[in-house]
């Protein structure tokens, strides 16, 4: 492409510069604007640099390039040089990159060859003086042309070089002479021509293979490269390339040059990769790969400059008449467009990128990954990769847009759908890049998580749910969940969905803390989620108890509550000890989550785990953090300071008493807003359990009232922030983090959303199928939600403070609870008398309730007296 | 011969396995890892490997000097990727063996067996290059959050890539880590993977790696004393000879990477322990020049630019 006389077609931006000059000032006088080549100076073998100006062509600047090592380069766009002539420092300042790079290349490839002649000329040349010349290319002289080539040491190479390239027509006669052989089928001359070819390649000159890749030599010379001497079959490279390989015109491309340029590229491609493949050296193929790279930068930047080929382009793609086939080469092509464009620099890639996205490359790939045609989709998301590398804002901020959320589910859908075969774990990774909060903040990325919690967790979970068994057959009547019972494809979802799920949703925990939060609470994700340690893929069980950690490294008191109040430990106790004694990652991870709840002192799951699982986890007290547990226990009920004289009473009756959502309730619950004796409330189970169970928050009396009320993430605005205060802080540290996320979340406030209405059916309906915990946190999360009002309603955030300070009286949950909202709570109870059916009807939920409630109050009166009347700050806490 | 036979025979001609090959061997190899332990029990007779880092010829070499797979047991300690050109076939044949004889060989992490570093040190690089998309790479680097993190041979040798921790003094202490996690900048999975034992420090001291430690004769001696153990068994550094013990025989470091980044010059060991334990290195140079085929790699038949 330095040629001169392809200069004006090439006369594209790699090449353009400003010259400048360093006057008597110091200064840097702009001489203007031009395109640089490297060409033979005029009646001389020696090369200089010349640049025409690109207003009136004159030339702006010629320069003999020195062998002296006189030239810099700066920050990849400048080469500069002290002058000889001008006696002074000049400089082109690129426009591009690559262009000063290939420049630069170019000058030091003729500082070498001077450097080289100027050697051979006095040290070699007598002794070498047959390389004044090549001998005229003949049959007869082939063989002292190979010995010539395949004999000279460095310094004659540089001068093979020179003579080869000085003899326009060496290549035309080799190649005549290569046809010849091949006619008469002289198989010696055609192994000599093949190794003079392959010696002259590894000569590895970039004025060489200006020359041989041109359009009239390239196919000969991969023509000779197929009589390798040391390759007993027949090798059929022509062949391929004209039978076999198929140039794809997904749209007519009418430029001659970007059309040989694109032909070029891919011939330059297969002769690295398959007819040199054994023989190029490292060097060679480095430069083989920098001219493919230029290449593909020329034919990027000169069709993206081609508006009417762009236009054509997008009319294609988005015209209803276009047949599928035709639809997908040119998703097909657009992929190698933005694929090949990495070739550029990155501001050119990334206007570029702009421009596609305006002229609606997004609308075309939300169209494609709607497709049957899996390898579409897969292209789409490919694209999109693309588009994420380059700047995630692009794409973020197509998909706030109106028509830009569809793109969104689908993504979600593609995470979720079974691809056969084919990898897909683009759709994770480009989630991934969307929702996160690491990178720069902005409007755009909080709509895009606002709209994924509203729209899309949910349906993640679901598919969890779908293909894990239910909760209830799961839980219910001693139905062992013990290794024996894990469960396979329940409705053929794949393991790898479910596992990519697990995957992004601890990545949801890390990178949203609070709308999570609000989320699973309201929504029992946890307990879902922990439905995957029912499966029988041990990596699965493992990714939920991933899930599980990374939720317990968030240190939120809410959710630990939950997980007692819950009693969600129970599965991973349950695969824990199903695995029994095996040492793998499974125990590993299980007792990594031990060793954390100890080493953390979260003392609330440390009481839970131990009234509740020990006799599950006696079995295993020989390993050190198990008996590190039990240790930890003991110790925190002594300095509670109470009796509680390491009774561990029936577990079951534990869990029982757990089951309660009163606590919750209580948090929520304005009218409680006593003293908190957390500990008091949470272990007075008993008294909790007498109380008819209320039926959570979910309430009739609080209506969602206000036209924002029963968003599950509209918390976002809370004017209300003073009223969700957790309670008052014993633990100054999580409730300073508390504190820390309602800041940030008054921060991005948004507007209240309109759709409050489904929301609200969503959390009546899941009160309705799920159990009972999601109305105490339907429960929270209304009160949440109207406490968003600037005018507090009744039940605003007070109800919090009740949750540490529990202490609640039982009547005071009730009041908005209706009974059947509150279902069975099986979770929370091991004690398989519970339930035995899964989902009962309401009503029966709500005897049975009542039922395990009353037992629970008898239980819970022998259990009580674990628990120190006076709770100690983190028991406090924990309450909440 | 069933497709995963199929594939190693492939493989073996040092062709990389199909995208969906890939995926496949991956959640297969994902399902057995699973069930390893954090320090993999091994028996004797077992032969131990040090890194290979993607030099698939030169590991050739190394079968044909140590035996093939199932007729040897093999234990692999990690950086099976980077630097090497072939780190795809290198890491995928070694793990299509485990799939195959998941009772023949164990492969345990090394420090290259890690996103950050793979993106840096060429496996990422490679993977993009031979499929044209990074997928491969994520399935793979997800697997080595599978690999187990040492290996203990009949109860009397400690095999890890790096070597101690601080943090770490007896083997039961390594078992309670959650391995499935990129490897960490510090703590003890990290000092594993990263730490070297160095003659001129007394207890631990910095290393200038900047992850891990490097530690002293003392701290093998009381390491392998409280844990009834003979010697520790590690890869990690480039040793000239191939292997190199310290420490008056506490701990040895076997290194698998003959002419090491095809330019250090180096020979390459292999440790044969028989079923009594009888220590026996087998050193071994490059793969010759001739025997590297570089196989032609099929270009797509068509194509738009």
């Amino acid at each position: 492409m330095g040629a001169p006389e392809k200069s004006q077609v090439n006369a594209n931006s790699m090449q353009r510069v400003k010259v400048y000059r360093l006057n008597g000032d110091g200064k840097w006088d702009d001489q203007g604007t031009g395109h640089v080549t490297v060409d033979y100076l005029e009646r001389s073998e020696e090369l200089g640099l010349f640049v025409i100006d690109e207003e009136d062509n004159e030339t702006l600047l010629l320069h003999r390039i020195s062998s002296d090592d006189i030239y810099r380069k700066q920050e990849d766009t400048i080469i500069s040089w002290r002058d000889p002539e001008y006696s002074t420092e000049l400089a082109l300042s690129f426009q591009e990159t690559t262009g000063c790079s290939y420049i630069w290349d170019h000058i030091c490839t003729a500082q070498r060859n001077l450097h080289f002649s100027a050697l051979s000329n006095e040290t070699f040349h007598s002794v070498n003086s047959e390389l004044r010349e090549l001998p005229a290319l003949e049959l007869s002289t082939l063989p002292l042309i190979l010995k010539t080539v395949v004999e000279s040491g460095i310094a004659d190479q540089m001068r093979l070089t020179e003579l080869i390239l000085s003899d326009q027509e060496f290549f035309r006669k080799l190649m005549d002479l290569f046809k010849i052989c091949e006619d008469i089928e002289n198989l010696d001359g055609l192994h000599m021509i093949y190794k003079i070819v392959k010696g002259i390649i590894l000569l590895n000159s970039p004025q060489v293979f200006e020359k041989i890749f041109g359009d009239e030599l390239i196919m000969d010379i991969i023509g000779s490269l197929e009589y390798d001497p040391e390759v007993h079959h027949d090798q059929h490279h022509r062949n391929f390339l004209k039978e076999h390989v198929v140039f794809k015109e997904a749209i007519p491309i009418k430029d001659p040059l970007v059309l040989s340029k694109i032909h070029q590229t891919y011939r330059v491609g297969f002769l690295k990769d398959v007819v040199l493949a054994r023989v190029a050296d490292e060097a060679t193929t480095a430069n083989l790969n920098s001219i493919i790279h230029a290449n593909n930068a020329i034919v990027v930047s000169l069709l993206k400059d081609d508006s009417t080929f762009i236009q054509e382009l997008f009319a294609r793609l988005k015209s209803p008449s276009i047949s599928a086939e035709s639809k997908k080469n040119l998703v097909y092509f657009l992929h190698e467009f933005c694929s090949l464009s990495k070739s550029l620099q990155m501001v050119q890639q990334l206007r570029l990128f702009r421009d596609l996205m305006n002229e609606g490359i997004f609308d075309i790939i939300t169209d494609a990954l709607q497709s049957e045609d899996k390898k579409l989709v897969l292209t789409g998301t490919d694209i999109l990769i693309l588009f994420l590398n380059q700047d995630p804002n692009l794409l973020r901020s197509y998909v706030v847009r109106q028509e830009g959320v569809i793109l969104l589910g689908l993504l979600v859908k593609g995470m979720i759908t079974d691809f056969g075969e084919d990898m897909n774990c683009q759709f994770l990774e480009i989630l991934r890049s969307l929702l996160d909060s690491y990178t720069l903040a902005g409007a755009q990325r909080d709509n895009i998580i606002e709209i994924f919690y509203e729209k899309y967790l949910g349906q993640l979970i679901d598919v969890i749910t779908a293909s894990c068994p239910s909760e209830g057959v799961a839980q219910s009547s001693g139905k062992s969940v013990g290794s024996s019972g894990r469960i396979g494809n329940q409705n053929g979802t794949k393991p790898e969905i479910l596992f990519n799920i697990c995957e992004l949703l601890c990545f949801c925990v890390l990178h949203h803390p609070f709308r999570i939060k609000c989320n699973f609470l309201l929504n029992n994700v946890i307990d879902k989620v922990l439905l995957v340690t029912q499966r029988r893929e041990k990596y699965l069980v493992v990714a939920a108890v991933r899930f599980f950690r990374t939720i317990l490294s968030r240190h939120d008191e809410h959710l630990i509550n939950h997980v007692v109040k819950n009693n969600l430990l129970k599965p991973i106790v349950d695969a824990f000890v199903g695995n029994g004694s095996r040492y793998n990652l499974l125990n590993s991870a299980v007792l990594d989550l031990f060793e954390y709840i100890r080493k953390e002192n979260l003392k609330s799951l440390l009481r839970y785990i131990v009234d509740t699982f020990w006799n599950q986890l006696v079995n295993f007290e020989y390993l050190a953090s198990i008996h590190a547990l039990k240790v930890k226990y003991e110790q925190s009920l002594e300095n509670c300071g109470t009796k509680g004289t390491g009774n561990v009473s029936d577990p079951r009756k534990r869990i029982d008493e757990r089951a309660l959502e009163k606590e919750e309730e209580d948090y929520f619950n304005e009218d409680s807003d006593e003293e908190d004796t957390a500990s008091a409330s949470m272990l007075n189970t008993q008294k909790v359990e007498s109380q008819p169970i209320l039926s959570n928050g979910v309430t009739p009396s609080h209506p969602p009232s206000s036209p924002r009320a029963g968003g599950l993430v509209d918390y976002d605005d809370d004017d209300d922030d003073e009223d969700y205060r957790p309670p008052p802080r014993k633990q100054p540290e999580t409730s300073d983090e508390d504190e820390g996320t309602m800041e940030s979340l008054r921060l991005k406030r948004k507007p209240a959303s309109a759709d409050n209405k489904p929301e609200v059916s969503k959390m009546q309906r899941i009160g309705k199928n799920s159990k009972s915990k999601d109305g105490v946190f339907a429960a929270l999360c209304s009160t949440l939600s109207q406490a968003v009002l600037p005018k507090k309603t009744a039940c605003t955030m007070d109800t919090t403070h009740t949750a540490d300070g529990n202490q609640i009286s039982v009547e005071e949950n009730h009041e908005n609870k209706p009974d059947s909202d509150r279902n069975k709570s099986d979770s929370s109870t091991t004690s398989d008398e519970n339930h035995g059916e899964e989902e009962p009807a309401a009503s029966k939920i709500c005897s049975d309730r009542l039922h395990s409630n009353s037992d629970n109050g008898q239980l819970g009166g022998e259990d009580s007296p674990l628990i120190p009347p006076k709770s100690s700050p983190e028991m406090a806490v924990n309450g909440s | 011969m069933s497709d995963l036979d199929r594939q190693i025979e492939q493989l073996k001609k040092c062709e990389p396995l199909k995208e969906s090959e890939v995926k496949a061997l991956c959640l297969k190899a994902m399902e057995i890892l699973v069930e390893e332990s954090n320090v993999q029990r091994v028996d004797a007779p077992v032969t131990i490997c040090g890194d290979i880092h993607g030099q698939f010829y030169d590991m050739k070499e190394l079968f044909k000097v140590g035996g093939d797979c199932p007729k040897t047991n093999y234990l692999f300690l990690g950086d099976f990727v980077d630097r090497g050109f072939y780190s795809v076939e290198t890491f995928l044949l070694l793990l299509a063996l485990k799939v195959r004889y998941p009772d023949r060989i164990t492969l345990i992490r090394g420090n290259h067996e890690s996103r950050q570093i793979t993106q840096v040190y060429g496996f990422y690089d490679e993977c993009l290059r031979k499929y044209g998309s990074v997928n491969v790479w994520r399935y793979c680097t997800d697997i080595f959050d599978y690999l187990s993190l040492s290996a203990l041979i009949e109860n009397r040798i400690f095999s890890v890539h790096g070597g101690l921790s601080p943090a770490i003094s007896t083997l039961d202490q390594i078992r309670i880590i959650d391995r499935k996690q990129e490897v960490p900048h510090d703590g003890a999975m990290c000092d594993l993977l990263w730490s070297d034992p160095e003659d001129i420090v007394d207890g631990w001291g910095l290393s200038p790696r900047g992850a891990g430690f490097l530690f002293g004769g003392s701290v093998v001696t009381s390491f392998n004393h409280s844990n009834n153990i003979d010697y520790i068994c590690r890869a990690h550094q480039l040793v000239m000879e191939g292997y190199k013990w310290m420490f008056n025989s506490q701990i040895v470091t076997v290194w698998s990477a003959p002419n090491y980044c095809y330019r250090c010059g180096n020979v390459a060991a292999i440790l044969e322990l028989d079923e009594n334990l009888n220590k026996q290195f087998r050193v071994f140079d490059a793969a010759p020049q001739e025997s590297r085929g570089t196989p032609a790699k099929k270009p797509a038949p068509d194509y738009f630019l």
